[in-house]
């Protein structure tokens, strides 16, 4: 028996074979253990930081209501009298809003997971005003490393309480005594929803969905929501409402296809 | 060989001048040993903050505010920008100095070896710490006699500061009932008349870095970006002109006057009459947790007597005037029935199984019930439905916040059987109960205090 025939070139072959096609299985599971791993809460980092692609595709949908819907509570703002001369007619709380179609307005859409590629963040700022003693927008997306302008519209103290729960976005609480005060923010990591409110109103209440890509959506009072620039691919998307929680749907769409995508909350 | 001694000295003068001129600090900043601090953590303020610093012990639940979950990452008394964690020497100053007013107390009896080891090892029970840094409050120099305290007051209303602290400071602002903190629970902003309670301290400077900081956790936003740090210096100096000193004596005077008493409280003959303040604290249900954040924090007493009667009057800060008859502002003067004098009673959680009765001398806002029993219970029912003596009361609520009340009762009153009887040259144990009306489920009772009327014989 000589040694020399453990190294014989078929022998060598296969294993150099063996050697090769093992790597594109290895690959795939761990791109599958990737999107898996994060609990339910937070979405995927992207997998590569080269530029993300822009597409011609969509999702689009609607996001319906199943069942009695909640009546909306009248606000009662004679805690400031220049919050209640703002509004003749009584203000209704925001936290479930069915619209007349049977649809519910302010669900936040977006894509959780399958966007490839990092999409820097635009330099134009989302503005979320406090006007009438209200948000403005009550919600609202915005991108990682995107400027958060916070701007009083009103003559009266507002404080900006944002209780963050990421691990470098910031939770922060501060004064905006006057008019036309503006605060610039900015968040590190993607966080859906944040939720914003005021101590001194305690009826103001909004919510920012985190993202780092511009791939997101609110309902409107149609209920409808539209998510446009996909490359091809398979997508998660997640429509988030503030009191129900999240629901998930995979999409795929080929190159400049558009689809749809509906979801149904339900009442409790 | 004298070159050698020499440079030793040099050597030694140079090190024992680098350790004293250091900061306190500094100076004293021992290395983490966390063994050390997880033991005294332990030892110390697992009782209330839990072993784990979550605060889940059972009686956690009978504090007014709550100890704090130190896990959370938030904390309130810092030096460092909302939402940044606190520096070492701002947790240092906690454990050192603990929180006026609240139930931290002080810890300087532990070395300060000890407190700086349990700062290192409560850092570790946040990932705050590691994920984030403290950052430094932007800050002015002190401007000391040269402080502005009118332009503080304007900067006061600039800020909005009325709408949760009020007018004069007395935490009747329009936004103040209904704050939550951001465990859920209920919160008052600060009395600012009342110094003692303020928790990070009175001191101007503190006062300032509570305005910049903010309260991270409990509503109070920072300011920084919405004043200059030369203003908020003004402010913090005008805030403390508002504190009223707070007078703790022990055993309170009783004001022998010839003649009729003051029954008013704005009579001018209560000038000279001596003061003594009780803090309130809000009283227990039977599992031994509170229904609702207090809004009184302390009355003030005053006693003045003849020969046949006393006078008591009664300050204190209320911030709504409720006098409607299903939720009316209440006060009650306690005193102990005949025979009762012995026995320890916790107001806090009376009436309790085996409870001796008290006397009291009830006064309500808006004229209904009114009068002097000896009872089993607080319940406005026993007072309704059992004979009681007419009471001599003269109440004023002044429009920002403020109640004085003046409670007469004859000396010995014979029409109430049982009750307390009087008479100078003893100790008599007081005490008093107070209700806002707009938030009936959180009575707040004071301890027991002694009056002397007149020397006491031994």
């Amino acid at each position: 028996m000589n040694h020399l025939r453990l190294f014989s070139p078929a022998l060598l072959a296969v294993v150099v074979a063996i050697g090769c096609a093992g790597s594109k299985p290895q690959d795939a599971s761990a791109e599958a253990d990737k999107a898996a791993a994060p609990a339910a809460e937070q979405p995927a980092a992207p997998v590569t930081s080269a530029p993300g692609a822009q597409g011609s595709g969509s999702v689009t949908g609607m996001v319906k209501f199943e069942g009695t819907a909640p009546v909306q509570a009248k606000v009662k703002m004679n805690a400031d009298p220049i919050c209640q001369q703002q509004h003749a007619d009584p203000v209704l709380a925001e936290e479930v809003v069915v619209n007349s179609n049977n649809t519910l307005k302010n669900v936040f859409v977006y894509v959780k997971e399958g966007v490839n590629g990092s999409y820097p963040a635009p330099t134009e700022p989302v503005v979320l005003a406090q006007r009438g003693c209200w948000y403005s927008p009550h919600v609202f997306g915005i991108q990682v490393g995107q400027p958060l302008q916070i701007v009083n519209d009103d003559a009266t103290l507002h404080n900006v309480n944002s209780k963050s729960k990421g691990k470098t976005n910031k939770p922060f609480n501060i004064a905006q005594p006057s008019k036309d005060m503006k605060t610039e923010k900015k968040f590190s990591e993607v966080e859906v929803l944040v939720p914003f409110k005021c101590n001194v109103h305690p009826w103001m209440h909004a919510f920012a969905g985190v993202v780092s890509n511009p791939f997101y959506a609110v309902t409107d009072e149609s209920g409808n929501f539209t998510i446009k620039g996909l490359p091809a691919g398979t997508y998660t998307i997640e429509a988030v409402q503030e009191k129900y929680g999240p629901q998930t749907q995979q999409v795929t769409i080929g190159d400049g296809e558009s689809k749809t995508a509906e979801f149904t909350f339900k009442a409790e | 060989m004298k070159q050698n001694y020499r440079v030793l000295g040099v050597c030694f003068v140079a090190i024992s001048a680098f350790f004293a001129s250091g900061s306190p600090a500094m100076a004293s900043k021992p290395e983490p040993d966390l063994e050390l601090g997880k033991k005294a953590f332990l030892d110390t303020c697992a009782r209330c903050h839990g072993p784990d610093g979550k605060a889940e012990v059972p009686f956690a639940k009978r504090f007014y505010p709550r100890p704090r979950n130190l896990t959370s990452g938030v904390f309130k008394f810092r030096s460092t920008v909302s939402g940044t964690p606190p520096t070492d020497d701002d947790l240092f100053r906690t454990v050192e100095q603990g929180l006026h007013g609240s139930n931290m107390p002080d810890w300087k009896f532990l070395p300060p070896e000890t407190r700086w080891q349990i700062v290192n090892y409560v850092k570790t029970l946040s990932p705050i710490f590691q994920d984030s840094q403290p950052e430094p409050i932007q800050t002015a120099a002190d401007p000391g006699a040269h402080a502005d305290k009118t332009k503080g007051r304007q900067v006061y209303e600039q800020l909005g500061c009325a709408s949760c602290h009020g007018n004069q400071g007395r935490a009747n602002g329009t936004s103040a009932a209904g704050l939550v903190d951001d465990w859920g629970m209920p919160v008052r902003p600060a009395n600012l008349t009342q110094g003692w309670n303020y928790r990070g301290g009175s001191a101007p400077k503190d006062i300032m870095t509570r305005l910049l900081a903010g309260i991270d956790g409990a509503g109070m936003p920072s300011y920084t970006g919405a004043v200059t740090p030369e203003d908020a210096w003004h402010l913090a100096y005008y805030v403390q002109s508002l504190q009223e000193p707070a007078h703790w004596n022990p055993i309170a005077d009783g004001a022998y006057i010839n003649g009729a008493l003051p029954s008013k409280p704005d009579d001018a003959r209560w000038n000279s009459v001596q003061a003594t303040d009780l803090q309130l604290r809000h009283a227990l249900e039977p599992d031994g947790s509170w229904k609702d954040a207090p809004t009184v924090n302390l009355v003030r007493v005053q006693v003045a007597y003849n020969d046949s009667e006393i006078a008591v009057r009664l300050s204190w800060d209320d911030p709504t005037e409720d006098a409607s008859a299903e939720a009316a502002d209440r006060a009650s003067l306690v005193l102990r029935p005949e025979g009762v004098n012995g026995d320890i009673v916790g107001l806090q959680v009376w009436p309790y199984q085996g409870a001796p009765e008290l006397n009291l001398c009830t006064w309500t806002a808006g004229g209904t019930l009114s009068g002097e029993i000896v009872a089993k219970s607080f319940e406005p029912s026993v007072l309704e439905n059992n004979p009681k003596a007419t009471l001599s009361a003269s109440a004023a609520y002044q429009k920002d916040g403020r109640w004085e009340l003046v409670l007469q009762r004859p000396m010995k009153q014979s029409s109430v059987p049982g009750s307390a009887a009087l008479e100078p040259g003893r100790l008599v144990p007081i005490a008093v109960v107070i209700w806002d009306g707009a938030v009936p489920e959180a009575r707040a009772v004071s301890p027991w205090l002694d009056v002397r009327l007149g020397s006491v014989s031994p």
